[in-house]
């Protein structure tokens, strides 16, 4: 390849801390569609780290170290975003008058994790995949009015 | 994206818009039929006249009813009814509809509004908008306690466009005759009920069908007698209650809270949980533990449980699980569980206490505290243990409800409104199937509760539920000071009130305080907290 050439051909996947940039940029939508563009792509979207930022980017001040550590022995972000976190922000947001401050918003979510990762131990003493049962799984159903 | 958005705004219209859709539901029904008659809507009563055959045939059954008896040699309306000539039909009915609509009035409020609960033909409790369910108990609440001989069982058999108002009228009349003694008349009314009882769907049946029985049992002096079965059954029941709405939710994060705040700066804490279950309240109070600035107590959990008919340590069970999450979060946690048939057999000496501890020490009770009244003095024991116990916060969730009254039919009454919100706040918010096996279960466990507030005397009966201010005013002549729940617990309330559908049904309160879960305009659950009187 000339030169004229290769300086025209930029590849995102060489730049990868743009490409991280730019997924921590992204909404849990389409950051699923990211996924499916190809292996790389796909390891990166499930990098917690995204996750983790995509719960908190809008809380100031940023949540205390110890945090993360419960947070991912209770199961990690990405399921804290798709089990409590998500279902909590749609549903308070679109509900009524209350608007909370994002920080009771993240303390109720992560309270429900709690007893989302305590719910599965009294199941099956296994913590298993995304998919075991919860009494929270609910909120991922579209609202029933 | 643009899928969630377009999900988003039907949900916002619809929760919005939900309890006005359904209202013009009912409006825009009787429009493409164009046989309305005139003279009846005028009394606000609109009748098709393609109907008034209908009606007639039922104006001539009730006509041969009212000259004839049951098989009991029991007329149904020998006693108590105003009898009018009923062969001047037109102006018997007249009468009957003029008696009819201060009734309407009281139900739908100030205007004359056309969806009025008397004009649904599904009976469904669902298509109810909540005020008009509650005021219409109210109403026919408060007319059977006037001495008008008329309201009672002339309204049993008219109207049959509202068999769900006719059916609360059976069930009260039913549990009247049971007051004065009437076992004839109450058996006759039941089975009666049991007829009723099956043409009706959702909440409306279920709670009919939950109360006839226990009126069945009260006839029949067949009382229950379950408590082998009691405990293990009792716990996997209230899982299935605490998967299917918000109400232990509730009263958990609503606790927790009070004791989060009690326990701040403390470096040890001990909580005892007079009701463990499955312990389903403390992985939400020690993931607060852990996260709290400047790093987790040590926490100390006693639980105290009944026995298990197969001897097995289900606390123990419950401690480990309990004792592996606390290690996944990083809280130092110790377990220690006692057995006990009843509260006011606990002793103080068992719970390890010294004032040396250096502990901070929490008890708490969630729907225990109410079944010491079944036996004298045992509530009393048990708040003299906690006073020596000398705990920084006593947290107490009961049932907003006096199922402790003295006279029956007062108990009556007043657990048929409870139980019907209940069953309805169930249907309504829609949180899980109605087939599905925790909506099943779930309706298991309040019948149990049903059962026995209606049918069970003495030590029998344990569901002896009292109000908040029956409770502050035994709290308050015990030694006990309130402690107000903050604007924290309030908070975190009302969002997972918000988290469970239903659109705007379920409601948090402060009263003074104290918070209170209700459905409507109807409290059913609150949590108070308590610390000793400084003197």
């Amino acid at each position: 390849m000339s030169m004229e050439e290769k300086r025209g051909k930029f590849c995102i996947n060489d730049n990868m801390d743009v490409l991280i940039e730019i997924l921590k940029r992204l909404d849990d939508r389409s950051l699923g569609v990211a996924a499916c563009v190809c292996r790389l792509w796909c390891a990166l979207t499930r990098n917690d780290a995204l996750w983790e930022h995509l719960c908190f980017r809008h809380l100031s001040p940023p949540p205390p170290d110890g945090v993360r550590t419960v947070v991912v022995a209770l199961g990690g972000y990405r399921r804290l975003y798709m089990v409590c976190v998500k279902p909590v922000l749609s549903r308070l947001r679109q509900g009524k008058l209350i608007r909370m401050g994002t920080r009771h918003e993240v303390e109720l979510s992560l309270s429900l994790f709690c007893v989302d990762y305590y719910e599965r131990l009294l199941l099956g003493g296994r913590i298993g995949g995304a998919d075991s049962p919860s009494s929270l799984m609910f909120l991922c159903k579209a609202v029933n009015v | 994206m643009k899928r969630d958005r377009d999900r988003g705004n039907t949900e916002v219209a619809a929760a919005g818009g939900s309890s006005t859709r359904k209202l013009k539901m009912w409006e825009e029904q009787p429009q493409p039929d164009a046989g309305m008659d005139e003279l009846f809507a005028v009394l606000g009563y609109k009748v098709k006249s393609t109907d008034m055959a209908d009606v007639a045939e039922k104006l001539e059954q009730l006509e041969m009813a009212m000259g004839t008896t049951t098989e009991d040699g029991v007329s149904l309306l020998s006693t108590d009814t105003v009898h009018y000539n009923p062969s001047d039909l037109s102006g018997w009915v007249d009468s009957m509809l003029s008696e009819f609509n201060p009734t309407q009035i009281g139900i739908s409020g100030h205007e004359s509004s056309p969806c009025s609960s008397n004009l649904i033909y599904d009976d469904d409790l669902r298509a109810i908008p909540g005020g008009a369910i509650f005021s219409n108990y109210d109403n026919k609440r408060m007319k059977l306690q006037q001495p008008s001989p008329a309201a009672v069982p002339t309204a049993v058999l008219v109207d049959s466009q509202e068999p769900g108002v006719r059916l609360v009228h059976t069930l009260m009349a039913c549990a009247e005759a049971v007051q004065h003694n009437n076992m004839k008349l109450a058996n006759a009314l039941v089975k009666h009920v049991g007829v009723l009882a099956v043409s009706q769907i959702g909440a409306m049946r279920k709670v009919a069908t939950y109360f006839a029985e226990a009126l069945a049992r009260k006839i029949y002096k067949i009382y229950p007698n379950d408590n082998s079965l009691e405990s293990s059954y009792s716990d996997a029941l209230q899982m299935h209650f605490y998967e299917s709405g918000p109400y232990l939710k509730f009263a958990h994060f609503t606790a927790n809270q009070a004791i989060l705040e009690a326990f701040s700066g403390a470096s040890k804490v001990h909580v005892i949980d007079f009701s463990l279950k499955q312990g389903m309240q403390w992985p939400a109070l020690m993931q607060a533990l852990a996260l709290r600035p400047g790093g987790p107590p040590s926490f100390k959990l006693t639980g105290i449980g009944p026995p298990q008919p197969d001897n097995s340590d289900a606390l123990q069970e419950v401690g480990w699980k309990l004792a592996r999450l606390a290690d996944t979060i990083g809280v130092e946690f110790e377990f220690k569980g006692y057995v006990a048939n009843s509260l006011a057999d606990l002793d103080v000496g068992i719970f390890d206490i010294s004032p040396s501890n250096d502990e901070s020490i929490a008890v708490n009770s969630v729907f225990e505290l109410h079944r010491l009244m079944a036996r004298p003095g045992g509530i009393e024991r048990v708040l003299n243990l906690i006073k020596s116990l000398n705990p920084e916060i006593v947290t107490i969730v009961e049932q907003e409800a006096n199922h402790n009254g003295v006279v029956f039919l007062d108990r009556f009454n007043e657990a048929l409104h409870y139980y019907s919100t209940m069953f309805d706040s169930l249907e309504t918010s829609g949180l899980t199937r109605p087939d599905s096996q925790d909506s099943l279960m779930t309706e298991v466990y309040l019948g149990r509760q049903i059962c026995n507030v209606v049918a069970c005397e003495g030590v029998e009966r344990v569901e002896r539920h009292e109000t908040l201010a029956q409770w502050r005013v035994r709290m308050g002549s015990a030694g006990f000071d309130p402690v107000h729940l903050g604007s924290n617990a309030f908070k975190q309330a009302s969002m997972l009130l918000a988290l469970f559908g239903g659109g705007d049904g379920f409601r948090v309160e402060e009263n003074d305080g104290c918070l209170m879960l209700g459905w409507h305009t109807r409290p059913l659950i609150a949590t108070s907290a308590w610390r000793l009187r400084r003197v």
